[in-house]
């Protein structure tokens, strides 16, 4: 009788899965309420989760609990700390979701709700969570091990230099591009960037509480921060409406891409405690108070999308970035679907925090799917809006216009109606002086959100409180990224840079922080540069690179999984992990080539270079425009290079490991497995 | 009912721990557990030379401990994007 009621349980929940999907696959008579999208999302996840995750545990990795995970084995009460899977899912959920879900989708919004969604969902549960879920199974059966390490012992010595480079290479484009989308949502805006600027003393104090007053109240130093911090988004509209302090805090692009640069150097540069950590615990708190919010705030507004299934856009001609669904779609939504980036938190400090391997299923799987959902609440809230002002907002002045009545007459051309008269209100409303040419995603999302908080609280009155909080909540978040990834890469430039002057790679000497740090800010502020001189926006040339190097480690991750599966001898599993390899690989490698060579120059490096070179040639390019113009076409041939690199780092390394995996199946070598010897629990089963 | 009585009591301790709030807490508990371990390794092996786990005499202070856990957390990718 119980299990009967569990198969018609089941049953009920795979197929209003299944119908919501159809619904968002096939209707086209009127708009979606984005009720079918939660309903989709859920349904998919919660099966997903039973049977696909518990295939994976039992059959794939044969998780055993009787075995002691390195947090038991080598608990020293600092980095390997049992800790209760409930709390741990909390922790490396909040690790994971970074800007990288409701940026992605909000741009990838620009092809119809329908093909971003579905690789969100179908991505993830297939790829992104199996990533996941066994990159920290394989980290923690080998003590904690990092993506690099294992790819050294388990696949090749190349591999690990490979998987290094991949990192330092990720990390300084995917700096250089979140801190464009900063650029992006706050340049002209005062409002925003007082308030993004008040975290910055409001983390100062934070942090000389926490070492000092109160060390380690992370709690209470942070409820009191997030009360500065709203009381700052509330302030940011008398500053916005004080002519002097409007005018002090309006800054163009370049300026706030200065700003940022000098604040990520001094951020890496100064001591932990003084403004990273406490920006970090302010950043954690507003992001997941906000994430729920919206969730919240999605289910009880229940706001219907007003953005087609597809756009005319499918053709590769967008706006917002320039390319076809394949594979653009699949490398601009990176995290929320598949993120490379996520091996390394499911390789750093989760395993070695873990209690049970079992527990592996409900963090590994479970956070990811977490982190999808997030990114479905992105995309309802970007396709929510009207899409003439989407592509208002995101598209860049160089292909819109400049002004709103040009801006209007072009979007509207496209058959997406927009009065000019409807831009202006908007942007009225939301205590901005303009939301044209906001390219990056955040401003856009920021309406989006704003207007599903005010149908739950404070309606029309608090919609610009609202849109100046999503602002800061984006962005405050982002420069989290941005400081704790330039440390990190400064850190892997002092481990590079001590092989070749062994002063730089000493971790305490001061010399060595400041050009560590120097060449780190400047290698992820020269693309932030790039970006923010770019007649296109920036985010058409940066956003896909980053996509690109991002899969690329996620290929990284899943080859070493694979090698992984078929050392223990679950080569008829390694569908698993193969599948969403190969996939993966179509689509970095067609988007790496089309990238370099397409013959358009809005999608191909080379060829916007030999447009710009016969502009000049020809004498179309003024006197006075000749120097940034060649700048220009410098900067696209080094984003070229920069993807070959990259694509060819890769392509070494998966005939590196198909080269194993042939003598591994062909019995010419041993499957030598780096797994820390078996020791038997102590602890009683069934703990949590 | 007891769930239900005792749930704020929970999610308060949840919210502690996932917000690093208890951290201090959680390694003195650790430090103890350690120490247990150790005694009880040394006593079964006589020689005490097979324990795995680190042990150290005497904890850290709270400040010490908290500048510590923020030099770990900091020097490896701890965020992503």
């Amino acid at each position: 009788m119980k299990s009967l009621l569990k198969i018609i349980l089941w049953t009920a929940i795979a197929l209003a899965g299944a119908g919501a999907l159809a619904a968002i696959a096939f209707e086209r008579r009127e708009p979606l309420n984005a009720v079918w999208f939660v309903v989709a999302a859920l349904c998919t996840y919660v099966v997903a989760f039973r049977f696909y995750s518990k295939f994976i545990a039992a059959k794939v990795l044969a998780l055993d609990d009787t075995r002691a995970t390195p947090a038991e084995r080598l608990e020293d009460g600092h980095d390997f700390v049992p800790t209760s899977k409930w709390v741990l899912i909390g922790h490396h959920f909040a690790a994971i979701a970074g800007p990288g879900p409701l940026v992605g989708p909000t741009l990838a919004a620009q092809f119809g709700y329908l093909p971003g969604t579905l690789w969100i969902i179908v991505g993830a549960a297939l790829g992104g969570c199996v990533q996941d879920f066994i990159i920290l199974f394989c980290s923690i059966r080998r003590d904690g091990k990092s993506l690099g390490q294992m790819a050294r012992e388990e696949v090749s010595k190349r591999g690990g230099m490979i998987a290094l480079l991949a990192v330092l290479a990720i990390m300084i484009i995917l700096l250089a591009v979140v801190a464009l989308v900063i650029v992006k949502a706050l340049k002209e805006s005062p409002w925003g960037t007082f308030t993004l600027a008040m975290t910055i003393p409001i983390a100062l104090l934070m942090g000389i509480y926490l070492r000092y007053v109160r060390p380690g109240r992370v709690l209470e130093a942070s409820l009191g921060g997030v009360a500065l911090v709203m009381l700052a988004v509330v302030s940011g509209q008398w500053v916005n409406a004080s002519p002097a302090w409007s005018s002090a805090f309006t800054l163009s692009g370049p300026a706030l891409a200065l700003a940022i640069i000098a604040y990520g150097y001094a951020a890496s540069a100064l001591p932990v405690w003084l403004l990273l950590a406490p920006r970090d615990y302010l950043s954690a708190f507003i992001k997941v108070g906000a994430i729920a919010a919206l969730a919240i705030g999605v289910i009880f507004v229940r706001p219907t999308l007003e953005m087609p299934a597809l756009t005319r856009f499918v053709d590769g001609n967008g706006p917002v970035f320039a390319g076809k669904i394949f594979p653009f779609c699949f490398i601009t939504i990176a995290c929320g679907a598949i993120s490379g980036f996520h091996a390394l938190i499911s390789s750093g400090t989760t395993p070695k925090m873990i209690l049970r391997e079992s527990h592996a299923r409900t963090i590994g799987y479970g956070a990811m799917l977490m982190e999808s959902f997030v990114g479905v609440m992105a995309m309802i809230a970007a396709c929510a809006l009207q899409p003439g002002v989407y592509f208002a907002i995101n598209s860049p002045a160089g292909i819109v216009g400049k002004t709103t009545e040009a801006a209007a007459a072009t979007i509207s051309g496209w058959g997406y109606a927009l009065d000019p008269q409807t831009m202006s209100a908007l942007a009225q409303r939301v205590g901005e002086h303009t939301l044209l040419d906001r390219t990056g995603g955040a401003p856009s999302l920021a309406v989006g959100m704003a207007q599903i908080f005010s149908g739950t609280i404070g309606g029309e009155r608090l919609l610009s409180i609202w849109y100046h909080f999503a602002i800061m909540f984006e962005a405050l978040f982002i420069l989290t990224v941005l400081d704790a990834g330039t440390r990190v890469g400064r850190f892997m430039v002092q481990e590079l840079g001590g092989h070749v002057w062994k002063p730089l790679g000493k971790s305490g000497s001061t010399p060595g922080i400041l050009a560590t740090s120097a060449v780190m800010v400047g290698a992820w502020g020269y693309f932030l540069w790039q970006g923010v001189q770019d007649p296109l926006g920036g985010i058409n040339s940066l956003w896909p690179l980053f996509g690109i190097s991002n899969q690329l480690l996620a290929c990284v991750a899943l080859v070493v999984a694979t090698t992984i599966l078929l050392k223990m001898g679950r080569a008829r599993w390694i569908w698993v992990t193969l599948a969403p390899m190969v996939w993966l690989v179509a689509i970095t490698m067609t988007a790496s080539y089309q990238k370099i060579f397409s013959a358009n120059p809005r999608i191909g490096f080379l060829s916007q270079a030999n447009v710009l070179a016969a502009q000049i040639s020809s004498g179309a390019i003024p006197a006075e425009k000749i120097a940034v113009t060649q700048r220009l076409i410098f900067n696209n041939r080094l984003d070229a290079a920069v993807t070959a690199v990259l694509a060819a780092m890769i392509l070494v390394l998966i005939v590196e490991a198909i080269g194993e995996w042939i003598a591994i199946l062909s019995g010419r070598k041993a499957a030598v497995l780096h797994e820390s010897s078996y020791v038997a629990t102590r602890w009683a089963e069934g703990g949590d | 009912m007891k769930i239900i009585r005792n749930w704020p009591r929970n999610f308060w301790r949840w919210i502690r721990q996932v917000s690093g709030d208890a951290a201090y807490e959680n390694y003195l508990r650790s430090t103890r557990r350690i120490a247990d371990v150790a005694h009880v390794d040394s006593r079964t092996t006589q020689a005490g030379c097979c324990s795995t786990h680190a042990t150290s005499s005497q904890p850290l202070t709270r400040s010490e401990f908290y500048l510590d856990a923020l030099r770990r957390r900091y020097s490896t990718v701890s965020r992503c994007c």
